[in-house]
């Protein structure tokens, strides 16, 4: 069985407010898609209209080809698992497992061999007879996909699923997630908000503002060479210089900054004097004999490297990393020259309203 | 600014101890940052401290003088807790100079203090908001705001951050340390987090079932855990069980295949069962240069700046590497790899009483 | 404290009377049969007229909370108005209104044309009467649970392939059931208390017979004592039965409900899928509707088609206007101690929680709720003519029982807000440098003003609308609702109409009062 799901134009309104704007999107069979965003961007009410949730106000919802308008959630054949859990407290585990199979009516030897079998794979068994208030966090949302696995949906809904839980058990439960959903040959739809949840767990990313899609592609497409500002300044950190183009020599861009220094970029899509915001992400950053100069403001130790947070003459922050610190060279209040790799920085043109407003969250 | 030390502070409910004879000091001016599991005594730490919980034993000294009994109010510690609480019918101004006011500190003083909070927090020109009306972050800048100007010497906050997206935690958690540390207070942070906690802290606390496990700087906690809970807390680490051969100048331990793997100095007696552990990010792995180990790549994620490789050795153990992502087209699930690490990256702990297994369960 | 002494104590010191005068109970009520026959006649129909009432409001309630709290539509507010009106018509009045409405009435009445005027037993005249002042009660309370349980849980059903009833009937319905067993009560004590509406009801119609309920007879009985004394024993027994029984019922229904296990376990697939959607819901919802609006608005408001339609007799409103001050300042003063005493014990039990002595208190503080108010009046009569150490006259004695019933009213609402709000709200103040004192003012405070007016405000309309009680405690006191329950005895239906209609504008200001400040709160 083959589940695709397309999404043509869909929109939602509440009133004067637009809470998703005519958004289109292809899921493909078997993909891990993940929808990523800051809250308010209109992924929640995007998954829900895909559940049936909530009605669009406009646009259409087609799963393996059936368009859904008008079909009730009961219908749909999805599985979904809510950020809040909501597992039945009143039932055991086991009892909530099984409440798919058992509103199909099932006999109830079926029941109990398709509860088990989930609850194997998810490692719960010991815990069949429990409530859910006696389980811990990880343990709870592990059932709450167990009970979204049982009925039987090829295509899973998970709306942001790990947000509720401590980070640490978050980092254990999402290569979980992934490798539940790949083992049953699952289409999934996963909906967060956290970047490196989305960069773990996905084959594709679909990153949402405001309603609308800025930009999809795989994690490492969208952290290499994100195609917006939006993008590059979200998913993973980066410096976000401003400058205009000095010089182009054979693909090669010179650009002067506004701090006063010029770097490098492998790119030739702007012509001269264009203004343009270079992005270039730490680790890309490094000292030199010649750059941009900078003055050291604070060194903070990250495990595999430091993390030198420094000034520019312009008042911009510069972060960059260095694998060793090498204390003659960098302490605080110290000045450097910072050069920059030019493959892996990225030109966009200067945005109107401003580099601030372009990467705004809230 | 007041030091505070916490002396063999207990609290039980029922068989659970939210706090196990807990000892703790915090320096004038410091950003300590107490890390640990939910369930771990955070929370409770922070309500003895602040005197909304009494201690069922122990002590709490501010500057040297005995607080244990004494009233909130008396305190001076202003906290800050998870859901913010802003009183939702006084205005952003109302709430900070709500400190102020209760003290009856007179008009300009107040006046003052708003102007400078407003500045500080970016908030200058909703000071006639009501909480309801402003974002995640502008609530939490608020609730510091409220906090910082209440004339309190010390700042504990509850999980600060947690309310807020991945991405907005990011950005304020360098913004809430230099805003502390402009105004010179003390502050205690609980968190979960060890991203954060690393990233803002002076010195870190790692606590775990009403217990502190170890305390030091970022680095100490990172470089040289005292257990192997905190090895694979903050951070996360591969563990390989075996029996001491040695202990000095570096520790040998021999596994049950017999390999035997290289760790930093320990005290641990020759003979006796023990574990190594190494960060992930520390275990190199490569195709040329020879290793202790080897193992079969599993899988590759890419996690932007770095591979989190997955790992199954001979034994069928499996393990982790981080590497840097340029390496990516050169390594491939499937291929055969040597592991490798540094030894004074190794640290070597006695087996744990209750099994490996058991120590380094998080929930 | 106060609560102890002046609540507990007199509300079950009739129980005492059975222990005291054993011989005079013996002799005037277990040995003359047909007073006994007389007194468990009564006491038989309230109970089955409450538990009828209850199942109906249960039954026409149950889709209407649901349609409340689920549902958004437009007009959706007037609704929720609609169904709080009844709540704004005294009792008394009700009582007159229904019976115009449904009952076949004398001819001397002169009822409109379009009265239904077909029912012709008091049975069933009480049982519809009695539905009509209960549903509020049983709309509100099974909303406010419902609200509480979050929808999610049934989308989460929806989600695994049920179907909407299957959802709420195998999901939110099991949750359900503390809140099931609180509307339950709360309407059985309500019938099963009721006289002044039940009283005039069966003197506007036709032809009551000889029927009574147990709060009537003590209604009765209690205005004839003076010249017949040896009813006091008979009237001790029925109030001490009522006491008791509705103490057991009230165990009985706590034990009993949480321990039923409700058929939830098997789903029905293709049937509960045809019941979800399409017609059956709106049906459902119109019939829920229609029920309202036919057998609780109609019947509450039909007295003003009365009075319209009737021909004006002189009205004298002077004696009228004196009860009604009378009802006024007592409903007042009232009020005035209920909030200074019951908003201490509110605070006192919200916040600890986890005591023995709260725990207690909260549950000692619905007794006089179940309690039936003129069992409830007579006792409390009797314990404080009986007592020598304060001095009684007839007001006191009038407040102190409207005090006993009103009093839980506005506990329960202050200590619930209070319980609703985070405790991190005072904790953070008192961190910031706030005493307690100063803490509650500041930020407690603020939060729960609007619940602790919505308490007053209840107590405020129960005293005014009290019957039971008030004749219970002081057979001769005319307060309104006494007045009108005289002004029909006396066949001067017209005036009392009048007099109906004056207290239900005062209690419907009241009301609009109620919601201006709760609203004014919510949009703030």
């Amino acid at each position: 069985m083959m589940v695709e799901v397309k999404l043509v134009g869909l929109g939602k309104r509440y009133g004067p407010v637009t809470a998703v704007d005519k958004v289109d999107l292809t899921v493909r069979d078997k993909e891990y898609v993940t929808i990523l965003g800051p809250s308010g961007c209109g992924k929640t009410t995007l998954i829900r209209m895909i559940a049936g949730i909530i009605e669009p106000t406009e646009g259409q919802v087609y799963i393996d080809g059936k368009e859904m308008t008008g079909v009730p959630i009961e219908d749909r054949d999805i599985g979904y698992v809510f950020q809040n859990i909501a597992l039945f407290p009143h039932l055991t585990v086991k009892d909530n497992v099984s409440y798919g199979p058992r509103a199909k009516d099932l006999p109830p030897e079926e029941q109990a061999r398709i509860s088990t079998r989930f609850l194997e794979m998810v490692k719960l068994l010991d815990k069949m007879e429990m409530l859910p208030g006696e389980l811990c966090g990880g343990e709870q949302q592990k059932a709450s996909l167990a009970r979204a696995l049982s009925s039987g949906s090829k295509l899973l809904l998970l709306d942001e699923p790990l947000s509720a839980l401590d980070s640490r058990v978050r980092v254990d439960l999402r290569y979980e997630l992934r490798r539940l959903a790949k083992e049953l040959g699952l289409t999934t739809i996963h909906v967060t908000h956290d970047q490196e949840e989305a960069q773990s767990v996905s084959d594709r990313i679909v990153l949402m503002r405001a309603g609308t899609v800025v930009e999809t592609g795989t994690p490492e497409e969208l952290y290499t060479r994100p195609k917006r500002i939006f993008t590059a300044n979200f998913i993973g950190e980066t410096n976000l210089l401003e400058g205009w183009v000095l010089e182009i020599n054979d693909g090669v861009s010179v650009i002067e900054l506004r701090n006063g220094g010029k770097v490098k970029v492998n790119q030739a899509d702007h012509p001269l004097g264009d203004a343009v915001v270079i992005s270039v992400r730490p680790e890309f950053v490094f000292p030199a004999d010649e750059g941009m100069k900078a003055r050291v403001t604070a060194i903070t130790y990250m495990g595999t490297y430091w993390r030198i947070t420094a000034n520019t003459e312009d008042e911009e922050e510069v972060g960059f990393d260095s694998a060793t610190l090498d204390e003659n060279l960098l302490t605080i209040g110290k000045e450097v020259y910072l050069a920059v790799n030019p493959k892996a920085a990225v030109l966009y043109p200067r945005p109107e309203d401003g580099v601030q407003e372009a990467i705004k969250l809230e | 600014m007041p030091t505070v030390r916490l002396k063999g502070l207990s609290k039980s409910y029922g068989d659970i101890k939210a706090a196990d004879g807990l000892d703790l000091e915090v320096k004038d001016g410091e950003y300590l940052c107490v890390l640990g599991p939910t369930g771990a005594g955070k929370t409770t730490l922070l309500r003895m401290i602040s005197g909304l919980l009494a201690p069922d034993k122990g002590k709490i000294y501010f500057n040297g003088e005995d607080f244990t009994g004494k009233e909130i109010e008396e305190r001076r510690a202003a906290l800050l807790s998870q859901t913010y609480a802003l009183f939702p019918q006084l205005t952003v101004e109302e709430n900070i100079t709500f400190g102020l006011d209760i003290r009856g500190a007179d008009e300009k003083l107040k006046e003052q203090v708003l102007i400078s909070m407003l500045d500080l927090v970016r908030l200058s020109g909703r000071s006639d908001a009501f909480p309801r009306e402003l974002s995640g972050g502008m609530q939490q800048r608020t609730a510091l705001a409220r906090a910082l100007a209440s004339g309190a010497d010390l700042l504990l906050l509850d999980e600060p951050l947690r309310a807020l997206d991945a991405r907005l935690r990011i950005s304020l958690r360098t913004e809430l340390r230099s805003l502390v540390k402009t105004l010179k207070m003390t502050a205690i942070h609980v968190t979960h987090d060890q991203d954060e906690a690393l990233v803002m802290a002076d010195r870190v606390a790692v606590i775990r079932e009403g217990r502190i496990l170890q305390i030091g700087t970022p680095k100490e906690v990172w470089d040289k855990p005292a257990t192997p809970f905190v090895a694979n807390f903050v951070g996360q680490s591969n563990f390989f069980t075996g029996e001491v051969l040695q202990s000095s100048p570096y520790t040998l331990l021999r596994t049950a295949e017999g390999t035997v793997l290289k760790g930093r100095s320990s005290e641990i007696p020759s003979g006796a069962t023990a574990v190594l552990g190494v960060k992930i990010g520390n275990t190199e792995i490569s195709k040329e240069r020879p290793g202790y180990l080897k193992a079969k790549v599993e899988r590759i994620i890419f996690e932007g700046r770095n591979l989190h490789v997955d790992l199954m050795m001979e034994n069928g153990q499996r393990i982790s590497s981080k590497v840097p992502s340029w390496r990516k087209g050169k390594i491939a699930a499937g291929d055969q790899v040597d592991v490798y690490w540094e030894e004074s990256k190794g640290t070597v702990f006695p087996m744990p009483p209750g099994g490996l297994e058991n120590e380094l369960r998080v929930e | 404290m106060f609560f102890l002494f002046f609540v507990i104590l007199p509300t079950v010191y009739i129980l005492s009377y059975a222990f005291t005068n054993w011989g005079s109970i013996e002799q005037h009520v277990l040995d003359d049969p047909a007073m006994l026959d007389l007194i468990l006649n009564a006491i038989s129909a309230s109970f089955q007229i409450a538990g009828i009432v209850t199942v109906i409001d249960i039954l026409a309630g149950l889709p209407m909370a649901w349609i409340l709290v689920r549902k958004e539509f437009r007009g959706k507010r007037f609704l929720d108005t609609l169904i709080d009106m009844p709540l704004a018509v005294p009792t008394a009045a009700l009582g007159f209104s229904s019976a115009i409405f449904f009952a076949v009435t004398p001819e001397s009445l002169a009822a409109p044309s379009f009265a239904l005027n077909i029912v012709t037993s008091p049975y069933l005249l009480i049982i519809l009467l009695h539905v009509v002042f209960s549903y509020p009660y049983m709309v509100r309370s099974l909303s406010a649970i419902l609200v509480q349980i979050d929808q999610t849980y049934e989308t989460a059903g929806r989600t695994l392939g049920a179907s909407a009833l299957s959802a709420a009937r195998t999901i939110t319905l099991p949750l359900f059931r503390a809140g099931l067993v609180t509307g339950m009560i709360l309407c059985f004590a309500r019938s099963l208390s009721e006289t002044g509406g039940t009283m005039i009801a069966l003197a506007t119609m036709a032809n009551p017979g000889s029927f009574a309920t147990g709060p009537t007879l003590i209604g009765d009985w209690k205005h004839d004592l003076t010249s017949n004394p040896d009813l006091a024993a008979p009237l001790a027994f029925v109030s001490i039965l009522l006491i008791i029984l509705s103490l057991v019922l009230l165990v009985v229904l706590k034990l009993v409900i949480m321990k039923i296990h409700l058929p939830m376990g098997r789903i029905w697939p293709r049937p509960e899928r045809l019941f979800s959607r399409g017609w059956f819901p709106k049906t459902k919802d119109g019939m829920a509707v229609l029920f309202l609006v036919v057998f609780v608005i109609l019947p509450s408001f039909f007295i003003f088609t009365y009075v319209a339609s009737a021909t004006p007799v002189a009205f004298d409103y002077g004696p009228f206007m004196d009860s009604l001050i009378y009802s006024f300042l007592i409903a007042a003063v009232v009020t005035v101690i209920d909030i200074s005493l019951g908003v201490p014990l509110a605070l006192y039990i919200a916040k600890n929680r986890k005591g023995k002595l709260p725990e207690v208190l909260d549950v000692l503080v619905n007794v006089p709720l179940i309690v039936p108010t003129a069992a409830l009046g007579y006792s409390l009569g009797v314990f404080w003519t009986g007592q020598n150490i304060i001095p009684t006259f007839d007001a006191l004695l009038i407040i102190l029982a409207h005090v006993a019933f009103t009093y839980p009213l506005v506990v329960r609402n202050v200590a619930g807000a209070v319980e609703e709000v985070d405790p991190a709200y005072e904790e953070t103040a008192r961190t910031l440098g706030a005493r307690p004192v100063q803490a509650f003012r500041r930020v407690l405070y603020p939060m729960i003003k609007s619940s602790i007016l919505a308490g007053a405000i209840m107590a405020f309309t129960r005293s005014l609308g009290e019957t039971g009680a008030t004749q219970a405690v002081v057979a001769s006191a005319i307060t309104a609702p006494v007045y009108i329950v005289e002004l029909i005895k006396s066949e001067a239906f017209y005036t009392a109409g009048l007099a109906c209609i004056v207290l239900i504008i005062v209690s419907y200001v009241a009301m609009l009062a109620l919601r201006y400040v709760t609203n004014g709160r919510r949009s703030r």
